[in-house]
């Protein structure tokens, strides 16, 4: 019986040995790929074990603190679904999004400056702490770019045009991120999307609300003044593809100021026609086709391909169809540049980091993102901008006693209602507010669109 | 050095190990643990301690280092853990304490293991009654039919059922084991035993595919075949049962694969966990980014992320069949492979004990234990870390389990026992062979195992 009794250790020898290869393999050589597998919660796990840095409004109030539970940290949001989508969520199973997700390094204090200076916590042993992040929405004007919003699928955007500091983002639907763990198979699966941010994320053809960037390059290329006159006949047939107003208007003999004021396709179609490809390189230089220069998930705005663009399409971009697409956010961008002499600001969302001794690590400097057109062209769009809310589409966004600049849209979508549109800003002297309204398939931007930016635009003075 | 101060000797870094490593876990959380957890590891050094002496009278000369061995696994399973839950801690030590009553009891009524062969048939059926009172009052946790409650304690009929058969298999081969070797027919030029003597093995392919259908899960099945073959092959020495039982085994299962859906799921799982790591794969997929987390070194004690903050473990049944996971995260390889080499020597001194024994009872009991235990160890580590499909078997010594660690020091028991009998009557034989030759010098060249099974047939016949 020897030989077998040695044969068999010999066997157990070698499928010991073959646990001994598969560990290693599994521990060393396929250990990186095992890590960053996406079904490995691991490295979210040890971050939800550092105290997270809470993050605030503009005012200080806080919007994002910690409950601790064991050894975890787990995320509390005190407004609910005000700060939604684009605060995001901070879940052990369902990761991040949002301000959660962009600024995590600086909330678990893990980016390379803040690591440094808890070396000397970790000497003194004192526990790890994140850093704390202000941000720059002002609650008042989140709050009335949410009621005035209220239940309609659309999104809201409110910047600061001399800034670039994000004053407000409202999108509907949207859920309350203290219960995104039991309710995220029906906020996954809902066909509207409710974790989307249409803010940044959603691409919609801006309609008459692009007209101003159309005026902007006619004036710069100095093809046009403000004083231009054109008539209209009700259709204009571009490429053989035929321009109408909306409504079934006609205009006849009016300027471009009065074009802008009534919104008159034809009269852009036309300007589109004329400008030719420096449609497209204005519409570039107002920041289409470029990623948004904010950290938190977003979509490009886009125009055609360019073998697809001919006169019939230029025609058709001219009154913002077409194929054009672009978020609200860019659309707050495009009123800000206007509002801010010509000089669109990088936007930001984060004011300053401090980490846990109150020392600042951060703080936002602005800076210019895209120059599209100069001071002066800016100043005469601008004026014709005041036209359309003191005597044209835009009545409905008019403040007492001030000054609004601003732009309806009306765009025409393949199905369901027109999607309502309004651009703006004030004071139009000296803008300290600009503001973008999308309210999906609800019909005129002057009427459905407009009163939403004018409540936004009270709020953002009223700072 | 006797065999026993030798033992004392190599318990000593199971007492290293078992302080620094409760200390270790005291230390990271000790706002979370009372002061007076870190008793546990003198209780269990005490324990080991009484057990030690207890061996020194009832089994003086067994291996040296089948105890230590023991020690450092269940050290090292109760501190896993304590780290994970310190209520399921303070159950596993209160087994430990049965387990070892269990070992003195053992030792103390195996004496001389001969009295076991006597009762063969009624060990055999007691093992097939307790896999069959599985089958019927078994509750399926994860998949697998191996848990029966009992007055509310849970416990797992199959750990000791394991014992008995190896045991009755034992006893039952030493009787036939010579007309089981013999071969009177020839087809194909291979040499056949007549067909009766196929029976065992049949009534062992039985067994397994009755558990594999039964009790569904593939383990338990592979373990009680596998271990049971690997006897008959020990006690017939032909290749020709492994040969034909493995292929049998391997139609049988792959018949049982298309028919089964359990055990299909099984086998699907373990070629591609990737496809559901949310449910079917979960647990496989979640043990490898464990193993994976621990890296070469391991994360340290209590370092892990082994603990949601709700309580419960991250693998579900982390502390019974995923514990070497555990192990492998916060140990790391370096851990995980001295767990394995850990278990390859108690496998290595096992069949050392089967090769010193003269008794062919004695031999065949302890390959067949070492066979059963080895090949447990390998099916639930292959299992976690994905080199074969994962089965529902606790890892001996070190998985939370009553009646895993009662079973195995049982097993321990009857190892050592027969280590000690081997021991004893070799030594009965150095002296007969000092009586009756001429000089001692010849004696003391000492020959080789198989020289002195012919000493004693001579003796015999004498």
């Amino acid at each position: 019986m020897e030989r077998p009794l040695k044969r068999l250790l010999y066997f157990f020898a070698a499928l010991f040995l073959a646990l001994i290869v598969q560990l290693s393999y599994v521990q060393v050589y396929a250990a990186p790929d095992l890590k960053n597998h996406a079904a490995n919660t691991r490295a979210l796990d040890e971050q939800m074990r550092i105290e997270r840095g809470v993050i605030t409004a503009a005012d200080g109030t806080v919007i994002a603190q910690n409950r601790q539970e064991g050894d975890y940290f787990l995320r509390e949001y005190p407004l609910g679904d005000l700060t939604a989508p684009w605060l995001g969520y901070n879940s052990l199973r369902y990761g991040r999004s949002g301000v959660e997700r962009a600024y995590n390094p600086e909330l678990t204090g893990e980016t390379d400056e803040l690591t440094a200076r808890s070396l000397l916590d970790i000497l003194t042993d004192r526990p790890k702490r994140g850093a704390d992040v202000q941000l720059t929405v002002d609650l008042a004007v989140q709050r009335a770019a949410v009621e005035g919003l209220g239940e309609r699928k659309g999104a809201v955007v409110a910047l600061d045009p001399r800034t670039g500091q994000v004053l407000a983002m409202a999108s509907w639907p949207r859920y309350d991120p203290n219960e995104l763990d039991e309710r995220w198979g029906e906020l996954n699966q809902n066909a509207d999307r409710p974790l989307v941010n249409r803010a940044l994320q959603g691409l919609y053809p801006p309609g008459s609300s692009f007209k101003p960037v159309v005026a902007a390059a006619a004036l710069a290329e100095g093809l046009f003044t403000p004083e231009s006159t054109f008539t209209d006949e009700g259709r204009y047939v571009a490429g053989g593809f035929p321009v109408n107003n909306y409504g079934g208007n006609t205009f006849g003999e009016h300027d471009l100021t009065t074009a802008m004021a009534r919104s008159i396709n034809t009269t852009f179609a036309k300007i589109g026609v004329a400008l030719d490809e420096q449609l497209l390189a204005y519409t570039r230089a107002f920041g289409f086709e470029k990623e948004l220069p904010l950290p938190l998930e977003s979509a490009v705005s886009t125009l055609p391909e360019p073998s697809l663009i001919d006169t019939a399409h230029l025609a058709q971009i001219a009154f913002g169809q077409g194929q054009l697409l672009a978020t609200p956010f860019q659309m707050a961008l495009v009123a800000s540049g206007i509002a801010n002499g010509g000089r669109i600001m990088n936007p930001y969302l984060v004011e300053q980091v401090t980490d846990f001794h109150g020392a600042v690590v951060e703080q936002a400097q602005p800076s210019v993102w895209q120059t599209p057109v100069s001071p002066s062209v800016a100043g005469q769009v601008a004026e014709m901008m005041v036209q359309v809310v003191e005597r044209g589409t835009g009545t409905q966004a008019a403040l007492p006693g001030i000054r609004v600049a601003g732009k309806t849209g009306t765009a025409q979508v393949a199905e369901g209602g027109d999607h309502a549109w309004f651009i703006g800003f004030a004071p139009a002297d000296d803008p300290r507010v600009a503001v973008a309204v999308l309210v999906e398939n609800a019909g005129g931007g002057g009427s459905v669109a407009a009163p939403v930016a004018r409540r936004v635009l009270e709020a953002g003075l009223a700072r | 050095m006797s065999p026993r101060n030798r033992e004392l000797l190599f318990l000593l870094p199971a007492v290293l190990v078992t302080t620094i490593g409760f200390a270790t876990i005291y230390i990271r959380e000790a706002e979370r643990l009372e002061w007076a957890s870190l008793s546990y590891g003198g209780l269990f050094l005490g324990l080991f301690g009484l057990v030690h002496v207890a061996e020194r009278f009832l089994a003086p000369k067994a291996d040296p280092y089948l105890l230590p061995i023991t020690a450092l696994l269940s050290s090292l399973g109760i501190m896993m853990i304590y780290r994970l839950n310190p209520d399921l801690a303070l159950q596993q030590a209160l087994w430990l304490l049965v387990g070892l009553g269990v070992f003195v009891f053992v030792l103390i009524v195996a004496r001389p293991l001969a009295r076991l062969a006597s009762y063969k048939y009624l060990l055999g059926l007691a093992g097939i009654g307790l896999l069959l009172f599985t089958v019927v009052f078994g509750r399926e946790v994860y998949g697998a039919r191996l848990w029966v409650r009992v007055a509310g304690i849970g416990f797992q009929p199959p750990e000791f059922a394991k014992l008995f058969l190896v045991v009755f298999f034992a006893a039952y081969l030493a009787d036939v084991r010579e007309m089981l070797a013999v071969s009177t027919r020839r087809i194909l030029g291979i040499a056949f035993p007549p067909l009766k003597y196929l029976g065992p093995l049949l009534a062992l392919w039985g067994l397994a595919l009755a558990l594999m259908i039964f009790l569904r899960d593939l383990g338990t099945s592979l373990l009680f075949f596998g271990a049971l073959l690997a006897l008959m092959y020990v006690a017939t020495s032909r290749m020709l049962y492994v040969v034909v039982g493995t292929g049998l085994f391997a139609g049988g299962a792959t018949v049982l694969y298309q028919i089964f859906p359990h055990v299909q799921r099984r086998v699907d799982v373990w070629l591609d966990p990737w496809a559901d790591t949310q449910d079917a794969g979960y647990q496989i997929v979640q043990s490898l980014f464990a193993l994976a987390e621990g890296g070469l070194t391991g994360r340290g004690l209590g370092q892990g992320f082994l603990v949601l903050p709700s309580g419960r473990t991250l693998i579900p049944a982390l502390e019974t069949d995923f514990i070497f996971s555990a192990i492998g995260e916060e140990l790391g390889l370096a851990g995980a492979v001295g767990i394995v080499l850990l278990f390859f020597i108690f496998v290595w001194r096992g069949l050392r004990i089967a090769l010193a024994s003269s008794d062919d009872f004695v031999r065949l009991l302890a390959a067949g234990l070492t066979a059963i235990f080895g090949l447990q160890a390998f099916l639930i580590l292959g299992g976690v870390i994905k080199l074969i499909p994962l089965t529902g078997i606790t890892l001996p010594f070190v998985s939370y389990g009553g009646s895993s660690i009662v079973a195995n020091f049982a097993l321990l028991a009857l190892l050592l026992r027969a280590s000690h009998e081997a021991a004893r009557q070799e030594e009965a034989r150095l002296e007969a062979a000092v009586r009756g030759s001429a000089t001692p010098g010849e004696v003391v060249v000492g020959p080789p195992a198989g020289g002195l099974r012919g000493l004693r047939t001579e003796g015999r016949g004498a």
